[in-house]
């Protein structure tokens, strides 16, 4: 099986006066575990239906391989989808359910046998082959979805929230099987889910939506690291906000002045000049804290306000001697070990890494 | 779209089509022995306005709504004991059976349990207490008996199907917040069943108002209901205009009354 | 709450009430008289509805004709109008919900009235035929809301996964949409066959010369007088309701 690269052009799409996509453009290359990110009702299914061929774009196009394929029905295209409540065939067992696709094919009965048996292998749901999907658990009608939907031998996979319906554990656990799956089968995948988590842990690309809008595109690392917009920054992860104003630029980094922390230093990631007016992030695992006075140009004194033990983690809510309330993640790398267990009310020092802030937004002064 | 067409189409034509038909064909002039003449005439609904007329519609009303009353007090701590009961599925199959039975079998079961032949009278002149017989049927409550009888486990039904769909923990609240039995019947279960009672209440009330062999065999020349006089004009009298005119009004009664019955029950669950 | 002693009384009697008049006219039909005044067990009355009742018998297979076919037009044409109302994407579907209910709401004796009147007037003979159009024509709504309530249990992306497996129109209405309703198509044929072989009314207004359905026969004995023949058929019919009650209780749920 090869997966096919998946381009999506200008594409619109309108519920009445309801426009649920605006002009989305998206590269998904061949083979990619490709990410849909975003809250509930941005447009993620919408755009994978429309893929899949289920719904049409009022304009813009979609192309496999470079070939156009909105003319295509949704039972001629070689994607499938594994539906968010898996829609598998109540009335067919789970070996018929997988051997749909091939018995529309008029595969012979050893061919369709051979096939299905090494699809139940790959999903590995050995010994349910005569169950229907009502005596199947959670996760065992999510495999079957998915090997009924490799069966078709698709180019591209379609997942809409596959594991949002089962428990925190078994979902880490599928998730990985998926990772794994794509890497056996090759095809390209693109993923739909609303959890940032999922979408950073398995993805090759996550492009992030908000109301029908693409926002931003990019690796994991790109998205979670170097946000594109406050939205972004927010909706991936924690995050500090803070808004600032520029008083001194230079190359390569800027001197800012914010109301609640007063004046710090901070990476140029966008062009700015002085007098704007911007808002920066700053991942609550970048900061150190320290009740002795730490080393930095960003230093900062203040006091904890509220601490979560959190097991491999402590967060600290940290308000700094101006007024602004620091959020920051202390790992554990042992526990006991480390210098002084910081606890709520003790005065503490901050600092951390003017390359850690990005700015994601400006406003020109 | 085209898996609905045939079924619509049915519709329209045999149902649809004829109700349009009867409509206008009120609005007409008759032809004595049956069938209509194509010019517009008020008779049929003013052969409507004597007393006679006014009588058996004012009786059909009262017979309807008194059955339904009783049908429905009666089947409300019914269908809530077997909503309750550990041999729910049995208690249910009993009122099922009787749903399922011919309704002229349960008529005539009646016919021959009280007519002047039936059983008791039978049975009375064996033992010597009547000459001849008493007359229990021919009258408007032997209708009414028998409406009840034939139309309790229409109502049973959907009132069992809304108690059951009930949490009985809203018992349980009521009953621990101090509300009394029966105080929790009626403000806590008959507020919750809304649609099912209202469903039971249709569900009685139409037939009884359309009611023609109940009254035809169990009622007398003075329990004669909407229906039966319906049927004469349209067999013996040969009034078509006249017959159209009765149907008219008793199908714009049930529609207006189920319209308005729905429409208000509905405002009630809302507020 | 447990249901109290007043409730558990009222369905005793209510209970009673149903069947005493069922099992008097049962008893009666074994009795070796003719007068309803119990003299002896005797299968007569059996035996003359069995060897001498040639009439009863002609409207029974009456009945059965019209049934059966009136019920298989019924669920065929009810079971594809519950399939493009859930499945179609089109407007109006509104008003075929509200020509469906209208049925329902309207006296029957009126749908008899009515069609009486438009079998004359399309100058359509009584018979055979006019008895099956009309229940047709009662049974469609009934089949209909029982298919389309079976088909409700299920997600419409049931369908979507069928076409996205490459399954042409065709092949997911009958290897899905049809297998995953077949339930309530069952259950459609049966309410419809019910409602068929109980209809006195409408039958009454649309049955010609020489169409007698058995409960026509039934009325016109009846008005004749009780008679232990009546009692005799009332009691194999109530036999042929249990059995079909009780066979029918599994698919109540898409009945009621
Ligand atoms: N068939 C439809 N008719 C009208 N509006 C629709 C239809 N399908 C989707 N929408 C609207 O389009 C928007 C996007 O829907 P979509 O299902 O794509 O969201 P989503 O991102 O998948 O959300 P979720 O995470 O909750 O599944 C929503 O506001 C939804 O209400
Ligand atoms: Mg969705």
């Amino acid at each position: 099986m090869l997966g096919s690269s998946v381009e999506i052009r200008n594409v619109d799409k309108f519920f009445g006066d309801f426009q649920a996509l605006d002009k989305v453009n998206l590269q998904i290359k061949r083979g990619e575990f490709f990410s849909l990110l975003g809250p509930s009702g941005c447009g993620k299914t919408t755009l994978l239906r429309i893929i899949a061929g289920l719904e049409y774009p009022d304009s813009g196009d979609v192309l496999f391989d470079g070939i156009s394929v909105v003319s295509i029905p949704a039972n001629k295209r070689e994607a499938n989808t594994i539906f968010q409540n898996y829609a598998l065939f109540p009335h067919l067992t789970v070996f018929e359910n997988i051997a749909f696709s091939l018995r529309l094919k008029k595969m012979s009965e050893n061919e369709i046998r051979e096939k299905v048996e090494k699809l139940i292998n790959l999903v590995r749901l050995e010994g349910q082959e005569n169950k229907k999907p009502i005596q199947l658990s959670g996760g065992q009608r999510q495999r079957v979805a998915i090997a009924r939907a490799l069966a078709n031998e698709p180019k591209v996979l379609l997942l809409d929230e596959p594991v949002s319906a089962l428990d925190a554990k078994l979902r880490q656990e599928l998730l990985l099987e998926l990772d794994n799956l794509h890497d056996q089968v090759g095809i390209t995948f693109i993923y739909v889910t609303h959890d940032q988590a999922e979408a950073i842990s398995v993805s090759d690309h996550v492009a992030v939506m908000n109301n029908g809008r693409i926002v931003q595109i990019g690796t994991p690392y790109e998205i979670y690291e170097s946000p594109a917009d406050r939205f972004v920054a927010t909706f991936i992860g924690e995050t500090n906000l803070m808004k600032a104003e520029v008083v001194d630029v230079n190359d390569e980094f800027i001197r800012v002045i914010a109301k609640g922390l007063g004046e710090f230093s901070c990476y140029k990631d966008k062009e700015v000049s002085k007098g704007d007016k911007i808002l920066l992030t700053l991942r609550p695992e970048k900061i150190k804290i320290s009740t002795k006075p730490l080393e930095g140009i960003n230093s900062f004194h203040g006091v904890v306000e509220e601490e979560i033990y959190m097991g491999y983690q402590t967060k600290y809510f940290v308000r700094l001697d101006e007024g602004y309330i620091l959020k920051i993640y202390k790992q554990h790398v042992n526990y006991l070990l480390d210098e002084k267990i910081i606890h709520w009310k003790d005065e503490v020092f901050v600092t951390w890494n003017p390359n850690d802030s990005f700015i994601v937004e400006v406003e020109k002064g | 779209m085209k898996y609905i067409t045939a079924y619509t189409l049915w519709l329209v034509v045999f149902f649809v089509i004829p109700l349009i038909i009867i409509l206008s064909f009120s609005f007409l002039e008759k032809t004595p022995y049956g069938g209509v003449n194509f010019s517009f005439s008020l008779e049929g609904y003013k052969s409507l306005l004597t007393i006679g007329y006014l009588r058996i519609l004012w009786r059909t009303v009262w017979i309807s709504i008194i059955s339904t009353f009783i049908t429905i007090i009666f089947a409300l701590p019914t269908a809530y004991y077997i909503a309750k009961s550990k041999f729910k599925n049995f208690l249910l199959l009993l009122v099922v059976i009787p749903f399922w039975t011919n309704s002229l079998i349960r008529i005539y079961a009646w016919i021959f349990v009280l007519g002047n032949n039936g059983i008791i009278n039978q049975f009375l002149k064996l033992i010597g207490l009547v000459d001849s017989h008493i007359q229990f049927l021919y009258n408007p409550w032997a209708v009414i008996l028998v409406i009840v009888y034939t139309y309790l486990p229409y109502a049973i039904i959907p009132l069992y199907a809304a108690i059951e769909r009930l949490d009985n923990s809203i018992f349980e609240a009521a009953l621990d917040l101090g509300c009394s039995k029966r105080k929790a019947f009626f403000k806590v279960l008959i507020p919750n069943i809304k649609a099912g009672l209202v469903a039971s209440i249709i569900f009685v009330l139409i037939p009884a108002m359309g009611s023609y062999a109940i009254p035809d065999l169990v009622g007398g020349v003075n329990s004669k209901m909407i229906g039966n006089e319906i049927a004469r004009q349209l067999t013996t009298a040969k009034n078509w205009p006249a017959a159209s005119a009765i149907s008219s009004i008793l199908t714009l009664i049930t529609l207006l009354g189920v319209i308005i019955f729905v429409k208000s029950s509905k405002k009630e669950v809302l507020n | 709450m447990n249901p109290g002693k007043f409730s558990r009384l009222i369905t005793f009697l209510i209970l009673i009430f149903f069947y005493i008049p069922i099992f008097v006219v049962i008893m009666f039909s074994f009795n070796a008289s003719k007068s309803p005044v119990w003299v002896g067990f005797s299968f007569m009355w059996y035996k003359e509805l069995f060897t001498s009742s040639y009439t009863i018998w002609k409207a029974f297979l009456n009945s059965i004709i019209v049934a059966i076919s009136a019920s298989f037009v019924a669920t065929v044409l009810g079971t594809l109008g519950a399939i493009g109302l859930y499945w179609g994407k089109f407007k109006g579907k509104d008003y075929i919900w509200i020509i469906s209910y209208l049925p329902l709401i309207i006296p029957d004796i009126i749908i008899g009235v009515s069609l009486l009147i438009f079998f004359v007037f399309i100058k359509m003979k009584l018979s055979l035929l006019t008895i099956f159009i009309a229940h047709v024509t009662f049974s469609l709504p009934y089949a209909l809301m029982i298919v389309f309530s079976r088909l409700q249990d299920f997600e419409y992306s049931i369908i979507e996964a069928a076409y996205d497996l490459g399954a042409t129109e065709e092949i997911a209405l009958f290897k899905v949409i049809v297998p995953i309703s077949f339930p309530g198509i069952l259950a459609a044929f049966f309410m419809s066959l019910t409602l068929s072989i109980d209809d006195f009314v409408i039958t009454f207004f649309v049955a010609g010369p020489g169409s007698t359905t058995l409960p026509l026969k039934i009325y016109s004995m009846i008005r004749f007088g009780i008679s232990p023949t009546i009692n005799a058929i009332s009691t194999l019919m109530l036999v042929g309701t249990i059995v079909m009650s009780i066979f029918m209780r599994k698919y109540l749920r898409y009945i009621f």
